[in-house]
């Protein structure tokens, strides 16, 4: 479910080689964006929206800046990004080097396949209380559920990668006398990783998402806790500002991994001769 | 089936009858870990006692009446913006920014407008579920073979009819697939929703639990949320197989 590859963003080069009609394009992008953005501030202040609900968007945008003026988002954003980061590192250690054993080796993978298949999709939130009992409601907890919805992707797209790997190569590797260790580190997985990256493109959404519904549950900082307790609390300019946050922090987590998956698989593209 | 699959099954039997002698022989901790014996017996007690049923009614209707609103959003707007350059040209800035923000952050949002009610759970599962319904028909759309649009153009078929009769049946395998992603999505935010602001549904009673200490009823809670996601998922497998099949038939006769 999780294992098809998402499209690539609406208009993922924001700035092509100078070409009118591309540049003329993203004006009317920002233009309409814009307008939208006035059409509620203006809304707002005139009272046509609640401004209870629907703060102007300038006080939205000044109380974001207020916010990190203050220091008060920057220990909330390092608690999410620390979570996210041991629970992500764990999924792609374990998703990685199971989903490359699973794959070699059908009868591994036939052994723990109903394990898998029931597992995969249970939607991962639904195991928040579960963990709270085991771990408590500290970063264990977090880190836990973290690198349980974020491993299946991982773990699928390996396995799919490393199955679609060239018999080819495979038979150049034994004629060579690879050992066994050697053909997955350097045979299959150099080959299966633009399928990989796909997985870990879809475990990193997919690791924030749960890294804040973990927050929202149970703790005492980091920004689904902010954002929740906010709202709780009637803040309603601090709850617009936390979720501009998350905003930013998913487009530039997105775009940071886009940059890093296309340094990664250039040598591919190159040795495969796609453009 | 092969011996390896069957050794799968074993498998989890084998860890089953593994936790259940451990939480007896006190190697397991049974207060935070019950054997499946006490879970069963606590999932036949939420059966019977029609907890079971409301829940699952409560959940499945706010995912279903969510996951519905979203299918037809997203396939009728990623219809117009990919027929028309300009509407996709004014729209892609503000889906590209929304896009990657995680769909969560749209609960507190919902709270505020709707309350803690069906209308907030049926918001945040609408809102999540677009987006891949949204880009695949995009995607798809932009993908149609421009003969097919001449040909309905040849035969004047008008934007109606070309848009129903030949467009989105071409574009229907990319549409299935945002279909798919989105039934899960759906289900990962109806529970969300119910976990973290709700007083109904299976999320509410898994949290209750947890928070009263009924350890056997969290785990029975889980397990149903777990079955119901493996049906849903298997559901649509099967239906996906049976509206595309054509689909397969035409394109493998043209050795597409």
């Amino acid at each position: 479910m999780q294992r098809a590859a998402e499209p690539p963003l609406v208009a993922a080069r924001l700035w092509p080689a100078l070409d009118w009609r591309a540049l003329s394009r993203q004006a009317l992008g920002f233009a309409t964006l814009l307008a939208v953005l006035a059409a509620w501030e203006i809304a707002s202040r005139t009272r046509v929206l609640t401004p209870q609900f629907f703060p102007p968007v300038t006080e939205i945008l000044s109380t974001f800046v207020a916010l990190w003026q203050n220091g008060v988002f920057l220990p909330h954003l390092a608690a999410t990004l620390w979570r996210m980061a041991v629970g992500y590192g764990l999924a792609v250690i374990l998703g990685i080097g199971l989903g490359l054993l699973l794959g070699r080796w059908r009868g591994l993978y036939d052994l723990f396949e109903p394990l898998i298949e029931f597992a995969r999709p249970m939607p991962p939130v639904a195991l928040i209380p579960v963990l709270i009992l085991l771990l408590g409601i500290g970063d264990e907890m977090k880190i836990a559920i973290v690198a349980f919805a974020a491993f299946f992707p991982i773990l699928l797209n390996t396995i799919d990668g490393v199955r679609g790997v060239h018999p080819t190569l495979l038979d150049v590797a034994r004629t060579f006398r690879f050992r066994a260790a050697d053909v997955l580190r350097k045979v299959i997985l150099p080959a299966a990783l633009p399928q990989i990256m796909a997985g870990l493109r879809i475990s990193l959404a997919i690791a924030l998402i749960v890294a804040l519904v973990s927050e929202m549950i149970g703790a005492t900082q980091g920004l689904g806790y902010f954002v929740l307790q906010a709202q709780r609390g009637l803040r309603i300019r601090d709850m617009y500002a936390a979720i501009v946050m998350l905003a930013l922090l998913g487009y530039t987590l997105n775009a940071l991994f886009l940059l890093l998956e296309g340094r990664v698989l250039a040598w591919h593209r190159a040795s495969t001769g796609q453009t | 089936m092969r011996v390896t699959r069957l050794l799968g099954f074993v498998l989890i039997a084998a860890l089953l009858g593994l936790w259940e002698a451990g939480a007896h022989a006190g190697a397991i901790d049974a207060r935070y870990l019950p054997p499946p014996s006490a879970v069963a017996a606590a999932w036949w007690g939420f059966a019977t006692g029609g907890q079971l049923a409301e829940s699952l009614a409560t959940t499945l209707a706010s995912w279903a009446q969510g996951y519905a609103i979203a299918a037809v959003l997203g396939i009728s707007l990623g219809t117009v913006m990919g027929f028309f350059p300009v509407v996709r040209a004014m729209l892609a800035t503000i889906v590209e920014l929304l896009r990657p923000m995680p769909s969560v952050a749209i609960i507190p949002i919902a709270i505020v407008l709707f309350g803690l009610g069906d209308p907030m759970k049926r918001f945040v599962v609408a809102y999540a579920a677009l987006w891949p319904v949204l880009i695949n028909t995009l995607y798809g759309v932009l993908a149609v073979d421009p003969l097919l649009i001449d040909t309905a153009r040849t035969f004047r078929l008008g934007a109606v009819r070309s848009a129903l009769r030949v467009i989105l049946p071409a574009a229907s395998p990319y549409i299935a697939t945002g279909l798919r992603i989105s039934t899960s999505i759906a289900l990962i935010l109806v529970i969300t929703a119910e976990l973290v602001a709700s007083r109904s549904g299976l999320g509410y009673f898994v949290r209750a639990a947890e928070q009263a200490g009924r350890v056997p009823e969290v785990y029975a809670g889980v397990l149903t949320i777990a079955v119901v996601g493996y049906l849903l998922n298997a559901t649509f497998v099967a239906l996906e197989g049976r509206v595309l099949a054509w689909h397969r038939g035409l394109t493998a006769r043209e050795g597409v």
